[in-house]
């Protein structure tokens, strides 16, 4: 009882995702995971290396799935395929390996390269805010992703970090944040 | 108020009519406003996108380890059938062990797993000793109003904890706990004792729907909690309330894993200590929203409880024919009273809709 239903449609799979919901994401996972693993392990790939793709590929859809302007203009499989295929050439490039590809599926979907490039660069700013919370330190990271990610009031924060009251916390809040900034941007903008 | 000040309370829409047309002019004329306006606005959203994608990364792991991993855990306790489906016949050879291993600890779950308080505990017979003594001493203490009442019923047979579904007098609790019973009774420092019939079962998720008879009793019921639609994560602050004795108990911990014993991906596992009396009760998110429902732990590890997940509930109680049916017992999903309070304040609120059940066997 109460199993995620058994054939999902492309639509199925799409809405679900913009919903976030977990069963409909599993499902998803299942049931394309063995076209990308039979793609990446014939063309020289590992298992491991095919998981990798494979994530990353849903990543790709997912994060696509929520952009409310996304209209899936082929089949998922077909999707699912091109892109998983176009982050496996890349790799493959990068280490030197270039023949040809040996495809198991007839379709390609030629547009799938733009959305990599979009979530390749989104990747690169994710990885530049990564290293500037790192540089940033304690508590100053926490406290920003607590307020910013965590939405937590400044009451609760203030209570979290042992501030004497939310003004504080605010206020130590806007020097975390500046020097973040500082970090983040090459020339970051200053206003009163 | 410091530019970086003014642009979070905008976005988070805090600003008041003069304000917002004050901020609304100066990104009209001034354009270094506007660019640090933007810079803001761009750092925040990679910070979120960076967490977003990281949450995601996670999930798809947790999923291939269930689906695809190596050691494949396909004993997962409500779904037996995957085992003969998926483990060819090395897979047998290679996870005897692992199988022997696994249902021993399955039959201790069915045993001791659960979080029952049978009425033999020595901790409940002594606070009834306790209260009946001073009882005897008649009038000296005034509040023993209600625990007067207590006193003066047949002990149940088995005890365990349920909260409010709605405000239309519904309330949710563990199945293997009302199975079979005779008559149950909820109470707790707020509402006497009370007669509730079960209304819906699902016994493969474990959970059931009572409705308490006395319509009175939920007139002015405002749940102050709501039903969480998204999965929690890995890392969260949780806490339960639950009667593992006559008085409401807090427990409080993280949220350990998205699945629970054997991978049960309809389950969270919690670290919160959890204790007979606990089943039943709400799981809960640092904002007061509802994350699951507590079921059990493995009797051997302390500190490892099982909760049934608000997400698989809420697909359940959807899953429901019948459209009166299905309107009555509608989920509290608005938002959560109770996100800006303080964990104190928040039990307090919360208290009245966290009752003790009493179930009744006649064998």
């Amino acid at each position: 009882m109460l199993r995620p239903k058994a054939n999902f449609s492309d639509n199925d799979f799409v809405e679900g995702l913009k919903l976030e919901d977990d069963l409909v994401l599993t499902a998803l996972y299942k049931k394309y995971y063995n076209l990308v693993l039979k793609l990446v392990v014939s063309n020289s790939g590992s298992s491991e290396a095919a998981q990798d793709i494979y994530q990353e590929t849903i990543i790709v859809l997912y994060e696509k799935c929520k952009d409310p302007e996304f209209k899936l203009n082929c089949q998922l499989q077909t999707y699912i395929y091109s892109v998983a295929r176009n982050l496996w050439l890349k790799q493959l490039k990068k280490h030197g390996n270039v023949g040809e590809l040996k495809d198991y599926h007839l379709d390609v979907y030629e547009q799938s390269g733009a959305d990599i490039k979009d979530h390749q660069s989104k990747e690169n700013e994710i990885q530049k805010a990564f290293k500037s919370l790192e540089e940033l330190g304690e508590p100053c990271a926490s406290l920003i992703k607590d307020f910013y990610i965590k939405k937590m009031s400044m009451d609760q924060i203030s209570e979290k970090f042992g501030y004497t009251n939310a003004d504080n916390a605010k206020n130590q809040k806007y020097k975390c944040l500046q020097r973040l900034k500082r970090l983040f941007f090459d020339n970051f903008t200053i206003v009163d | 108020m410091r530019a970086v000040d003014l642009f979070d309370s905008y976005l988070e829409g805090k600003l008041n009519a003069n304000e917002l047309e004050e901020f609304e002019l100066r990104l009209n004329n001034d354009p270094v406003f506007v660019k640090a306006f933007e810079e803001h606005k761009t750092l925040i959203s990679i910070l979120n996108a960076s967490n977003e994608r990281q949450i995601l990364k996670g999930k798809l792991k947790h999923i291939h380890s269930i689906e695809f991993g190596k050691e494949a855990k396909i004993i997962s306790i409500n779904k037996p059938e995957k085992l003969t489906k998926r483990i060819g016949k090395t897979f047998i050879v290679a996870a005897s062990a692992a199988v022997v291993a696994v249902i021993s600890t399955i039959a201790l779950l069915s045993t001791g797993g659960y979080l029952l308080k049978k009425q033999k505990n020595e901790i409940t017979d002594l606070k009834l000793e306790v209260t009946g003594l001073k009882y005897s001493q008649n009038a000296i203490v005034k509040k023993l109003n209600t625990k007067e009442d207590k006193v003066k019923f047949a002990a149940a047979n088995l005890e365990g904890s349920a909260f409010a579904l709605n405000n239309n007098g519904y309330v949710l609790t563990s199945w293997h706990m009302v199975n079979g019973a005779d008559s149950i009774f909820i109470q707790n420092a707020t509402t006497e004792r009370a007669l509730a019939k079960i209304i819906f079962k699902d016994p493969a998720l474990d959970i059931a729907v009572l409705k308490i008879e006395d319509e009175g009793i939920s007139k002015n019921w405002q749940v102050p909690f709501a039903f969480n639609a998204k999965s929690a994560e890995v890392g969260e602050d949780v806490y339960t309330l639950g009667f593992p004795r006559q008085d409401v108990v807090y427990g409080e911990g993280s949220l350990s894993s998205l699945s629970g014993y054997y991978n049960d991906t309809a389950m969270y596992q919690v670290s919160i200590p959890v204790n007979p009396g606990n089943s039943g009760g709400p799981l809960l998110d640092s904002q007061g929203n509802i994350i699951g429902v507590i079921r059990g732990k493995i009797s051997s590890a302390e500190g490892t409880g099982f909760a049934i997940k608000s997400t698989e509930i809420m697909r359940s109680i959807a899953a429901i024919e019948g459209d009166s049916a299905k309107s009555e017992l509608l989920l509290n999903n608005s938002k959560s009273a109770l996100k800006k309070l303080k964990r104190s304040e928040q039990i307090k609120r919360i208290n009245p809709y966290v009752f003790n059940v009493l179930v009744y066997k006649n064998n």
